[in-house]
């Protein structure tokens, strides 16, 4: 079913949190891989726990073919540039201009770590999070109704530009665009697909911006809400828990750079 | 007693130099349904802004003349009171998804949530809407994955279910089936039975002649015919001007020069066609 979102609808436990605590515990996983001192704490905390959570979840086998697709183009150039532009250091060969060095791929081990685990924090959630009740949720907590609504509508544009850039080439090259052969061909043909794409986009936020505002969007009275989320007792009390965890490991790496 | 009021309306949208509506003067009754038609730029979206309260509030352009619904003036108002009143659908339903949810049922219950509407009051109402539009059973799809004409039956029960006094709609059923089309139709025509007051810009003439109580020709933003549908859409007026004319008005028109029609009406739809030549 295309819904325009990475959702997807399983009966796991992982699905039936609060939102709340799903975004908060996002959230500490990725301030504590990138604040923590040590240098292999993003492997640790993907291996160790999003990974058990992803199992949880029962989405592994999806999450990581999206998490491998996404965070393969940052992961090479990080490595190709990092290894082979480090400055002084061991190389590991040598061969015409090239010599990456020892110390170079060490430091884009060190960064993988981070990037995989931002990318799998944010798909995981993405994964198991229903958009609406994300979006219910944080205006409980006080998030503005129009800032809820482009937090989420934007975790959809990804795919829903996709599918529009695809409509589009489909109809550029059947009048006749050429969008295959070597680069000058392929990014002669960028221009009339990218064009239509952006202005087709303007259009659609006028459109949508009417249709929404025809809908008391910017209504004043109090706002109801369909959906009623379950919250627990527990969940209100790890989320505590996650909050201080996360000042904690601020804390902890301010006073370790100050030590330092 | 007359539910929308224009007053000599005139507009011109910014940046441009021509009108896109002159000295509009229009009433309509509550409870009235009213189609508007005319060719490509006549100014029919923009009416709809006008009267929905798009323009001048969302628009912005210059605006001169009154626009009152149920006695309010729309720029003496804002635009978030006036859409109580005034329920708006246009033609392009994947645009009037808000994509912000998940299924149908959430999506035509937006509009409740946003102005509050209790709990148990909204699930009767968005059931109720769905009945009427006949898509009772996608309320559990995602709205991305209907098709254009089930997109348009959500977009036009996401605003019946508002429960306007006046519902502007541009073009609801472009992208339906003829039957699908009539089907709606039929919804809106219950609607304004009831007492809704309707304003349709439509380019299946056949049809609003069978539904509608009163046609606005318009053509360069200006009124250029009013009246009954079956005189409006028979009137030699329309000729060479863009409107879409009834096929059986033209063969009868036709019959007429050669002296097969008897009738003094032209007519509009396939009965009385059948009826004037039997």
């Amino acid at each position: 079913m295309n819904t325009f979102s990475m959702y997807v609808a399983r009966e796991s436990g992982l699905h039936k949190l609060h939102p709340l605590t799903k975004s908060l515990l996002t959230l500490l996983l990725l301030v504590a891989g990138l604040t923590l001192p040590g240098n292999w704490t993003g492997y640790i905390l993907v291996l160790f726990i999003i990974l058990p959570l992803a199992l949880w979840g029962q989405v592994f086998r999806n999450f990581i073919r999206i998490v491998w697709g996404l965070s393969l183009p940052f992961i090479l150039s990080v490595v190709i540039i990092q290894s082979l532009f480090w400055g002084k250091g061991t190389p590991i060969f040598e061969f015409w201009i090239l010599a990456p060095k020892v110390e170079g791929a060490l430091f884009a081990a060190i960064s993988v770590g981070r990037i995989i685990l931002v990318m799998a924090g944010f798909i995981l959630f993405a994964m198991t999070t229903r958009p609406d009740t994300l979006m219910i949720s944080l205006k409980q907590v006080g998030v503005p109704s129009s800032l809820a609504y482009i937090i989420v509508t934007t975790l959809q544009i990804i795919p829903r530009f996709q599918s529009k850039a695809s409509t589009i080439l489909d109809a550029q090259r059947s009048r006749g665009l050429e969008t295959e052969g070597n680069l000058f061909v392929r990014s002669r043909a960028v221009v009339p697909i990218i064009l239509p794409l952006v202005l087709g986009s303007l259009v659609e936020v006028e459109e949508r911006a009417i249709a929404i505002e025809a809908r008391g969007f910017n209504s004043k009275r109090e706002e109801t809400s369909l959906i009623e989320i379950p919250d627990t007792k527990t969940q209100f009390i790890v989320r505590r828990l996650f909050f201080m965890l996360m000042i904690l490991s601020i804390a902890a790496r301010i006073a370790w750079q100050l030590s330092n | 007693m007359a539910i929308v009021e224009l007053k000599d309306v005139t507009y011109k949208y910014p940046l441009t130099e021509s009108l896109a509506l002159q000295n509009i003067h229009l009433k309509v009754d509550q409870g009235e349904f009213v189609a508007v038609i005319g060719p490509n730029g006549a100014g029919k979206s923009t009416l709809c802004y006008t009267i929905a309260g798009f323009v001048p509030h969302f628009f912005k352009g210059e605006l001169t003349g009154t626009v009152e619904v149920a006695g309010n003036e729309s720029s003496k108002s804002s635009l978030h009171e006036w859409v109580l009143n005034v329920g708006l659908a246009f033609q392009n339903p994947f645009n009037q998804i808000s994509g912000a949810k998940y299924t149908v049922f959430e999506e035509i219950a937006f509009g409740l949530e946003n102005i509050g509407v209790p709990r148990e009051e909204m699930i009767q109402r968005v059931e109720e809407a769905m009945q009427l539009t006949g898509i009772s059973d996608l309320a559990d799809r995602s709205p991305y994955s209907l098709s254009g004409g089930q997109q348009q039956r959500v977009a036009l029960a996401s605003i019946l279910v508002m429960q306007p006094k006046v519902l502007v709609l541009d073009e609801p059923t472009s992208q339906m089936d003829p039957i699908g089309a009539r089907e709606v139709f039929g919804v809106i025509r219950t609607m304004a039975e009831k007492g809704m007051t309707v304003l349709l810009v439509e380019h299946k003439v056949e049809w609003i002649a069978n539904f509608a109580d009163r046609i606005i020709a318009l053509h360069n933003g200006k009124i250029l015919l009013e009246g009954k549908p079956q005189e409006v859409l028979t009137s030699d007026l329309l000729a060479n001007k863009g409107f879409g004319i009834s096929r059986y008005t033209s063969v009868a028109r036709r019959a007429k020069d050669l002296g097969l029609w008897k009738k003094d009406s032209l007519p509009v739809t396939l009965e009385e066609a059948v009826e004037g030549f039997a």
